[in-house]
């Protein structure tokens, strides 16, 4: 039976592993911590699973599992990559040239991201996913007026990070 | 927010992350064990209750039968031995509620709020341990130095009130190197849910 249930679990897990790629390259910025918080969150997720009841989306179930486990679990390594290499980047970006490759834009975009901090990182996470707010104000557990004020501020300082 | 509406359309559109997991790949992640925070809250915890109790593994029984004799001493220790224990065994009660319920699939300000609750019985059982510790040691204090007993062996020239404010000041200073010890622990694994705690708990009108 357990053996049944960690096969459904690992095809499942494959199946939306891209939505813990979003979630550890935003509160991460090099490989070996991606893989890290990837492991980390598998694992509570595995630990989770027997009482998923699929009364939600298993991605949304995903979704508030992985920014439990970045917020309030992971512990990060004692690598770290300079931040200030990340506002230099982020100079460099003209953000309304549109000449710029996609990836470029997408690296850039997570580097923002990445130096908002840990509340902020969620938030900006299910704008980019046009989470509502109900859905964002549940899986942070706040009430949904906090949660647009928290939204607009976010927003802002994106924005602000992004046109520098 | 023209231009973040811009970002959406990138974000929705990227592709596989560069990094990709396996099945089998996910099948041996399951079998390795967490290193969370609350993993580590745990082991640190379980060792704050154990610690303070290690004292008396390394006591010599017998001298002490022989001091707390000799001052009349035995039932008061008895009697803070007793109290001691029920104390340790509601704080471990409680402690492991408050364990139980952490969940991960609770919403983030929950589960923060548990684990945080979770440290804090712990950090009462050290204000606890540090507190009878100084209680403890001011009361044996108290009846030592006024029994006939230690005042005919306390040589002609010592003056009482000095050897009162020596044994004051090792207590208190015993008693801060422990307390600095826990907050160096309690702040190491702290900082961090303490701070998105306090940001999600902010109206974020400030």
């Amino acid at each position: 039976m357990t053996k049944e249930l960690e096969q459904k679990f690992a095809q499942e897990l494959e199946e939306n592993q891209n939505i813990i790629h979003k979630v550890c390259r935003s509160y991460t910025n090099n490989e070996a911590d991606h893989k890290d918080l990837f492991q980390e969150i598998t694992i509570q997720l595995w630990r989770a699973y027997p009482k998923f009841r699929g009364d939600s989306k298993f991605s949304t179930w995903m979704y508030r599992v992985s920014f439990n486990t970045a917020i309030s679990l992971y512990r990060k390594s004692k690598r770290k990559v300079q931040t200030t290499e990340i506002y230099d980047n982020l100079k460099e970006l003209e953000f309304h040239d549109y000449d710029e490759s996609t990836d470029k834009q997408l690296n850039l975009l997570y580097k923002a991201i990445y130096s908002l901090n840990d509340i902020e990182k969620a938030l900006a996470l299910m704008y980019l996913e046009d989470k509502s707010y109900k859905e964002i104000s549940r899986t942070l557990g706040i009430s949904e007026v906090n949660a647009r004020v928290k939204m607009n501020r976010t927003k802002t300082k994106l924005k602000n990070i992004l046109n520098p | 927010m023209q231009n973040l509406d811009n970002l959406k359309d990138i974000w929705k559109n990227q592709g596989e992350s560069n990094i990709r997991f396996t099945r089998n790949d996910i099948h041996s992640m399951v079998q390795k064990k967490s290193s969370s925070i609350v993993k580590w809250i745990l082991i640190i915890s379980l060792l704050e209750f154990i610690l303070p109790n290690l004292v008396f593994v390394f006591t010599d029984f017998e001298a002490s039968n022989v001091f707390y004799q000799k001052f009349g001493l035995e039932n008061i220790m008895k009697f803070y031995a007793v109290i001691h224990v029920v104390i340790i065994l509601g704080f471990i009660y409680v402690f492991y509620k408050n364990y139980k319920n952490i969940s991960s699939e609770s919403n983030v300000k929950i589960l923060l709020s548990d684990i945080l609750k979770t440290r804090s019985t712990v950090k009462y059982y050290i204000y606890y341990n540090l507190t009878i510790m100084g209680v403890i040691g001011l009361h044996i204090f108290y009846i030592v130095y006024k029994s006939p007993q230690f005042l005919k062996e306390l040589p002609e020239n010592s003056n009482l009130v000095m050897v009162w404010i020596i044994s004051i000041t090792f207590l208190a200073l015993a008693l801060l190197v422990f307390w600095v010890f826990y907050r160096i622990i309690y702040g190491f694994f702290l900082k961090k849910l303490k701070k998105n705690y306090a940001e999600l708990e902010s109206n974020g009108l400030s």
